[in-house]
């Protein structure tokens, strides 16, 4: 069976969850919770870093999943949604939340832009250029001191303004609960809509495309068209994770948004399983939190990354998601065969 | 004054240029094979640093002698990873799961040489680093010269294998139709394997050379990689003259942007150049004339 297959037939994810409003109310549910179980500041400061990780995989899972395009730069949109955005509020004094749309903006054009140079060549060339694309935009944040202060970073910023209705404060983001729930709300909000949309005729469009794109001209599918519309798309979501991450860490320096960040970002999509939604939710979430169960390795930690990334191509290409259900299919024998 | 200071920077050019060649040349053997791309190869390049460099500081051994240990470390490497990551993957058909795999061997080689060899840079010293020939204001260290002289000897001689050998010429048909090659007789999986021994003993090759002029870390190669791929694209996939001509040229680049611009700014120009390729004659450089032969 072709890895695409499996993707597919693993991509009509009703196996997982027995109904999708079900499955919304018990991921609501889960968010609701979570913070209230974890109730020190180290666990919930991880809890946000791991939504924020799982906006990033569902970013890149819609570019590489859904089009087949290997984007090896997310870490650019990232970084550019993070010092946009910021840059915006410091710099001009824009409102937070203007300055969140212009960042988002900014990476979700960056991303079709980038799409643009090499949607017409085979999947390595787009590749390389977007590693160096990313590799460029690093330099640029590390160089252009008079904007980004380079490698000393910006410090101080602060995290989005209070919600007050009516006089009484609703949510005050300088709480970490309430940090959470914003960012995990969104990516919730962000799940809902990539998963109406690929479940939409342009989700069908894009697998089209993925699978034979001269096949899908033939019927009248523009197909660079598209997979610039779905570079731009995920690139914009990533943005969306640079805004959050910057208002939620304070600090920006041009480290965070290093060639590494891409991989890890590619670790957890294709440990996940790529070509699904819940898959690199669920990849993000384990690849956050096992480095911080590991932390006592020291730099050994990191070679899980490498190592979860080459031995789930190897052997389980489908990630988490096909485990799961060879799982479901081992205990319901006589339920679905292959 | 402005003379010598272009000359000398030519010269310095070169030197990058011809190791970044070599790195290139083994990215873009693989690519006309198997039209692949082995990300892992920078890992090569500082595995094989690190090989010349323990060799000669435990061992004791000469500077030239090392280089030939790096060489067969590399080729090692080349064998281990075409059987552990190509060979297995090739049956799935996937272009782009290779890649993603040998991504994270990158990050595991990585992050294993971190732990091991530290990340305070290494003084990767030999004897010729001191030795330096002064000609009309121009000052060539003999490293500098053993880089130009090694590197240009071993291309000559893999290009002389490409086009004169038996093995050449049938490497050459692999890459151009692999199943026509297989019913004449050629076994592609050997081919295949020998070159991935020989682009990756370059790359180790090139990374003891590396070392000495430039820091030696556990992420020397991802540097030098980086650039290696760049060459690949503005030169032309598989295109091994269009590779040394790019190498040439972005050495090149790269040290005039220092003199005359910002170090800091020699990926950014690199990576415009890579990108206006792409978007002007994505085939790269030399890629016409091979068309025209066909």
């Amino acid at each position: 069976m072709s890895d695409s297959a499996i993707s597919q037939r693993l991509g009509s994810g009703k196996t997982m969850l027995r109904s999708r409003p079900m499955g919304y109310f018990l991921a609501a549910l889960c968010i609701i919770a979570l913070p209230l179980i974890f109730n020190d500041t180290y666990w919930r400061t991880n809890l946000t870093i791991c939504a924020i990780n799982v906006l990033l995989a569902l970013g890149l899972d819609f570019i590489l999943g859904y089009t087949g395009q290997l984007n090896l730069g997310h870490s650019a949109f990232y970084g550019l949604g993070a010092y946009v955005s910021t840059l915006l509020i410091i710099k001009l004094g824009i409102p937070f939340w203007a300055a969140f749309v212009a960042g988002v903006a900014f990476a979700g054009l960056a991303g079709m832009f980038l799409s643009l140079f090499a949607v017409r060549l085979r999947g390595h060339y787009l590749a390389i250029a977007s590693l160096g694309f990313a590799v460029i935009i690093y330099q640029i944040l590390l160089n252009w001191i008079s904007l980004t202060q380079g490698p000393l970073g910006i410090y101080g910023i602060s995290p989005p303004p209070a919600i007050v209705v009516g006089g009484t404060v609703i949510a005050d983001f300088r709480n970490l609960t309430a940090f959470f729930y914003l960012v995990s709300g969104f990516t919730l909000l962000v799940y809902l809509l990539l998963d109406q949309l690929v479940r939409s005729p342009v989700g069908e469009t894009l697998t089209a495309i993925r699978e034979d794109e001269v096949s899908a001209a033939s019927l009248g599918i523009n197909g660079a068209a598209w997979k610039v519309f779905a570079f731009g798309l995920g690139a914009a979501v990533a943005g969306a994770a640079g805004c959050f991450y910057a208002s939620f860490v304070g600090t920006l320096v041009p480290d965070a948004f290093y060639v590494n960040e891409a991989f890890t970002i590619l670790a957890m999509v294709i440990v996940g399983g790529m070509g699904t939604l819940i898959g690199p939710v669920f990849g993000a979430i384990l690849l956050t939190l096992l480095p911080e169960i590991l932390r006592g390795m020291g730099d050994l930690r990191l070679v899980v990354y490498g190592a979860a990334l080459t031995f789930v191509v190897l052997f389980m290409p489908g990630g988490l998601v096909q485990a799961a259900r060879m799982v479901q299919d081992k205990l319901r024998p006589g339920g679905r065969g292959s | 004054m402005t003379t010598t200071i272009v000359l000398q920077q030519a010269i310095n050019g070169v030197v990058f240029g011809s190791l970044y060649v070599l790195v290139a040349l083994g990215l873009t053997l693989i690519y006309g094979v198997l039209v692949q791309i082995n990300f892992a190869h920078a890992d090569f390049v500082t595995l094989g640093a690190f090989a010349a460099y323990f060799f000669m500081h435990l061992i004791g051994a000469g500077y030239i002698l090392s280089i030939g240990v790096a060489f067969l470390v590399g080729a090692a490497l080349g064998w281990l990873i075409n059987a552990s990551i190509f060979t297995p993957l090739r049956r799935k058909g996937n272009e782009l799961l290779p890649l993603i795999a040998t991504i994270g061997v990158s990050v595991m080689m990585q992050n294993l040489m971190l732990a091991w060899f530290g990340p305070i840079p290494y003084a990767f010293e030999t004897q010729y680093s001191s030795q330096v020939i002064r000609f009309a204001g121009i000052f060539v260290s003999w490293q500098n010269i053993i880089i130009i002289a090694v590197s240009s000897v071993t291309i000559a001689l893999l290009y002389a294998f490409m086009k004169f050998t038996f093995l050449g010429k049938a490497l050459r048909a692999v890459s151009q139709d692999r199943e026509t090659a297989g019913l004449m007789g050629i076994n592609p999986n050997y081919l295949i394997m020998l070159t991935f021994v020989i682009a990756s003993a370059l790359a180790g090759m090139a990374g003891a050379m590396l070392a000495p002029v430039l820091v030696l870390t556990p992420f020397a190669g991802t540097s030098v990689i980086v650039k290696a791929f760049a060459i690949v694209i503005i030169g032309g996939f598989g295109n091994v003259e269009g590779t040394i001509l790019a190498g040439l040229i972005v050495g090149l680049i790269e040290s005039y942007t220092t003199q005359f611009l910002d170090p800091g700014l020699i990926d950014i120009v690199v990576f415009a150049l890579l990108l206006l390729m792409l978007a002007i004659k994505p085939t790269g450089l030399i890629a016409e004339r091979r068309e025209e032969n066909v």
